[in-house]
Parts: structure tokens; C-alpha cells; sequence
């Protein structure tokens, strides 16, 4: 596990998290992308990554959020590592079963966060159904796009290169 | 096989570390100051580029690209314009007769507070957290507990230390957000509360008694030394009277949270009313 990718992701995540709800105040459109970047991080490169990622990314958000630090890491750490765990049991190679993993984690994710909140408070203030319905879709929707673009980026790198090289570059003098 | 038990360790230290963090903090009810004021500080510092790339681009878009249909909504601004100066004017002479009255019967006159525009630079850092960044901060005066307003309505108040150009918002309709609350006909009076599911705003121990009425606006009534008097929250939605001494109360907030990309601050903070808890 590279600890250098493992905090740029972070860093990405949390950035477009806070730029893209800035155009989202007040939950008419919920997303995470920072659980998007833990169950990346976890079916790309290994539970220790995807733990990491939860760790650090939901650390950061309790702490810009108003709430008790540590809610948000620990259900992205449990996250991390559960999808982390079934990337190494069964091959998810697929952006569309990928994109599933994740609709399934945010799922397990707001699970966590709620009957965390429920023992604090000690009080159990129910799942807004039709918010988590809302969140699951984004949140699968990104997580395509993220998994999609991953598969793409190399070919079309390598497409662009082969197209910028000079033809003369191709001939053997 | 060592891999999965380092994992397996790497999992229960840091699951262990969390919940540890999560007892101190609920024991002792407060954050890791030095913490969020670090993480605020540099999420602030990016997000105030990134506000500025993105506006850039937006304005290059409607400036310049989505112009089409200018001409006719500039008529129909011009008709509104009209009708809002009538507006002002009636208000103007109701403001001046008010102060008049004030005089005659000496009392203490309501000044308006100095308030500061600002742009939102950030949304929501976790669903459901119910906080934004604005650009300004404890350079341009904004201090924590500062009332936010939008144009129709509260949005909010000021919550930790600001930095020196952003600072956070906490929104009324989160879980942990109140506002003093007055019903503006009966007089019901009242804390307002975020966090209520739909509508998201809750009037809790208003008296069974009081004659409270869907349709009913709900104001600030300055009893919380946050927002001052008279600003509108929202309109009574529901009203259930059941077999407590209370009323259960729902409020539909006059803002609409979805679509916030300037607000103003109110740079001083009212007197707490008289009697007022």
C-alpha cells in the first residue's frame, strides 16, 4: 500500500465533496464522495488502503462537520475494510458490480453513522428512507463514473500519445 | 496469511482509536478544538479557489454563452423593479410613522444591525452535517454565534472560531440548530428546532392553549440573543394537539436551503430581551 495515494485521494474526495455540495445545500441531493473514495481505495488496492482512506477522510469530515470526531471515520474504517475484504474473497472487476459494492456500502454506511448517533444520543430518531434512496443512487452514479474513467484513463492515454507522436517517429531510418 | 492478520490488527487499532475518540468526546461533550480549526483552516484556504475557479467559469457561461432570452427577462425585471420601488416607498412611510410612534411613547428605538454580504464556499462536508463555509471571516468582524440571514429569511448562525476569511455556518435546519421562535398573530413563543425530518423545523412548548394556525408565519422573537426580532423562519405547517401540555408544532422554513450561494452576516449580536431564557 502507497500512503502517498492513499492521502490524495483523501485530498480529491473531500475537495469535490465540499466544491460539489456547495451547489447542494440542505438535501435535496445527498452524496458522499468520500465513501465513494473508500470503497475505490479498498477494491483497487487492498483493505489497508480503503481503512486508510475511511480513517483519514472520516476524521476530516467529523471535523468540518459539527459532530462528534470519529462517527464518520469509524464507519468508513468498518466500511473500508468489509469491502476490502470481499475485493480479496471474490473478483469485482466490473465497473457496474463495483458501482453495486458501493451502493451497498453507502447503504451500511448511514447504518453505522445512525445507530452510533442513536447510543450517543440514546435516542433512536429512525433512517430518512427516501434520503438513503437518494444517497445510494449518487453515490453508485459516482462511483461508476470513478470506476469507468479508471478503466479508460490508460488506453486513452496511451491512444493520445500514439496519436501526438510525429509519423516520421514511427519509421525506422 | 500474514497479510490478513496485519490487516486484521491494522483493523481493530484503528476501530479501537475511534471509538476511544467517540467516548472522550461524549463524556466530555466538545470536539478536538486544534483539530477542527487545522482541518478548517486548510479545507478553507482550497475551497476559496476552488470557489473562485468555479465562479470564473459560471460567470464565462451566463456572461457570455447563455444569453439567450436576456432581452425579455430584462423587461420583466424592469415591470418588478417598478412594482418592488412602490414597495419600498409604502414601506419607507410605514418605518417613518412607526418611529414617530416610537418617539411619542419613548421607547427604545430597533436599529437595524450593520450586516456583511457573503458568498458560500463550501456545502456540506458529510450528508447531513447542515454546515457551509462562507468567504468571509474574523478579518472582515464575523465572530462565532454571529446571526446568518438569507433574503427571505434566517438561514442560520455563525458556529467555531472563524479564520481570517472564511468561516462556517451552521444551517437552522440541522439536528443540532434552534432559533427563538413567535408565532406572529398568537404570539406563541416558543424555541425553533432543525433536524425534524418534513418539514425539517419543529416549535416545541408552545402552550395547548394558545391558538396557534397552520398557515401562520413564525419569526425570531430575540429571546436567544443570536438572531434578533422579527426575522421570519417559516410558515406553520402542522399542528397537533395531543394529550401533553404541548403543542407539536411543524415549521416549513421560509429559506430555501437547496439553493444558498450568498447570505448576509449580522455583525452585531441584540441585547438578549428582557426576561428571556
Amino acid at each position: 500500500m502507497k500512503f502517498g495515494r492513499v492521502l490524495v485521494t483523501v485530498l480529491v474526495a473531500l475537495t469535490l465533496q465540499l466544491a460539489l455540495a456547495r451547489y447542494a445545500v440542505g438535501g435535496r441531493w445527498v452524496f458522499d464522495l468520500v465513501l465513494v473514495a473508500v470503497v475505490y481505495g479498498a477494491l483497487l488496492w487492498g483493505p489497508a488502503a480503503g481503512m486508510w482512506i475511511g480513517t483519514l477522510g472520516g476524521l476530516m469530515q467529523d471535523a468540518l462537520s459539527e459532530d462528534v470526531i470519529g462517527v464518520g471515520g469509524f464507519a468508513k474504517t468498518v466500511v473500508g475494510f468489509g469491502v476490502g475484504g470481499l475485493g480479496l474473497q471474490f473478483l469485482v472487476a466490473r465497473p457496474l458490480a463495483r458501482a453495486s459494492v458501493v451502493a451497498v456500502a453507502t447503504v451500511l454506511h448511514r447504518l453505522i453513522v445512525v445507530g452510533l448517533w442513536a447510543t450517543a444520543d440514546q435516542e433512536w430518531k429512525g433512517v430518512a428512507w427516501t434520503v438513503l434512496l437518494m444517497e445510494t443512487g449518487l453515490n453508485a452514479a459516482a462511483g461508476l463514473a470513478a470506476f469507468h474513467l479508471t478503466q479508460m484513463l490508460p488506453g486513452v492515454i496511451q491512444h493520445t500519445r500514439a496519436g501526438c507522436r510525429s509519423p516520421l517517429s514511427r519509421r525506422r531510418w | 496469511m500474514g497479510s490478513t492478520r496485519r490487516t486484521l490488527v491494522l483493523f481493530l487499532v484503528l476501530s479501537f482509536a475511534h471509538l476511544l475518540l467517540m467516548s472522550v468526546q461524549m463524556q466530555t461533550r466538545s470536539g478536538l478544538p486544534l483539530f477542527q480549526a487545522g482541518a478548517f483552516s486548510v479545507f478553507a484556504a482550497i475551497q476559496r479557489v476552488m470557489a473562485g475557479v468555479s465562479d470564473v467559469v459560471r460567470s464565462g457561461w451566463s456572461n457570455y454563452v447563455a444569453l439567450r432570452g436576456v432581452a425579455a427577462q430584462n423587461d420583466a425585471l424592469q415591470k418588478q423593479v417598478l412594482s418592488l420601488e412602490g414597495q419600498v416607498q409604502t414601506q419607507a412611510a410605514i418605518v417613518s410613522q412607526t418611529r414617530a410612534l416610537e418617539q411619542l411613547l419613548n421607547l427604545q428605538q430597533n436599529l437595524v444591525a450593520s450586516t456583511l454580504a457573503a458568498r458560500v464556499i463550501a456545502g456540506d462536508p458529510a450528508p447531513g452535517a447542515f454546515v457551509i463555509t462562507i468567504d468571509r471571516g474574523s478579518a472582515d468582524g464575523v465572530e462565532p454565534n454571529m446571526a446568518v440571514l438569507g433574503h427571505v429569511g434566517v438561514i442560520g448562525r455563525v458556529i467555531n472560531r472563524p479564520t481570517a476569511y472564511a468561516a462556517q455556518v451552521q444551517l437552522l435546519i440541522g439536528h443540532n440548530a434552534g432559533a427563538g421562535g413567535v408565532t406572529e398573530f398568537s404570539e406563541a413563543v416558543g424555541p425553533v428546532k432543525g433536524g425534524a425530518g418534513d418539514p425539517p423545523l419543529e416549535m416545541a412548548y408552545v402552550d395547548l392553549l394558545k391558538d396557534v394556525r397552520v398557515g401562520e408565519r413564525v419569526l425570531t422573537s430575540g429571546l436567544d440573543g443570536i438572531f434578533p426580532r422579527g426575522f421570519v423562519i417559516g410558515t406553520i405547517e402542522r399542528v397537533v394537539k395531543g394529550s401533553g401540555e404541548y403543542s407539536e408544532i411543524a415549521v416549513r422554513p421560509a429559506v430555501d436551503f437547496s439553493n444558498i450561494s450568498v447570505v448576509l452576516v449580522m455583525l452585531a449580536r441584540p441585547a438578549r430581551a428582557e426576561g428571556g431564557s
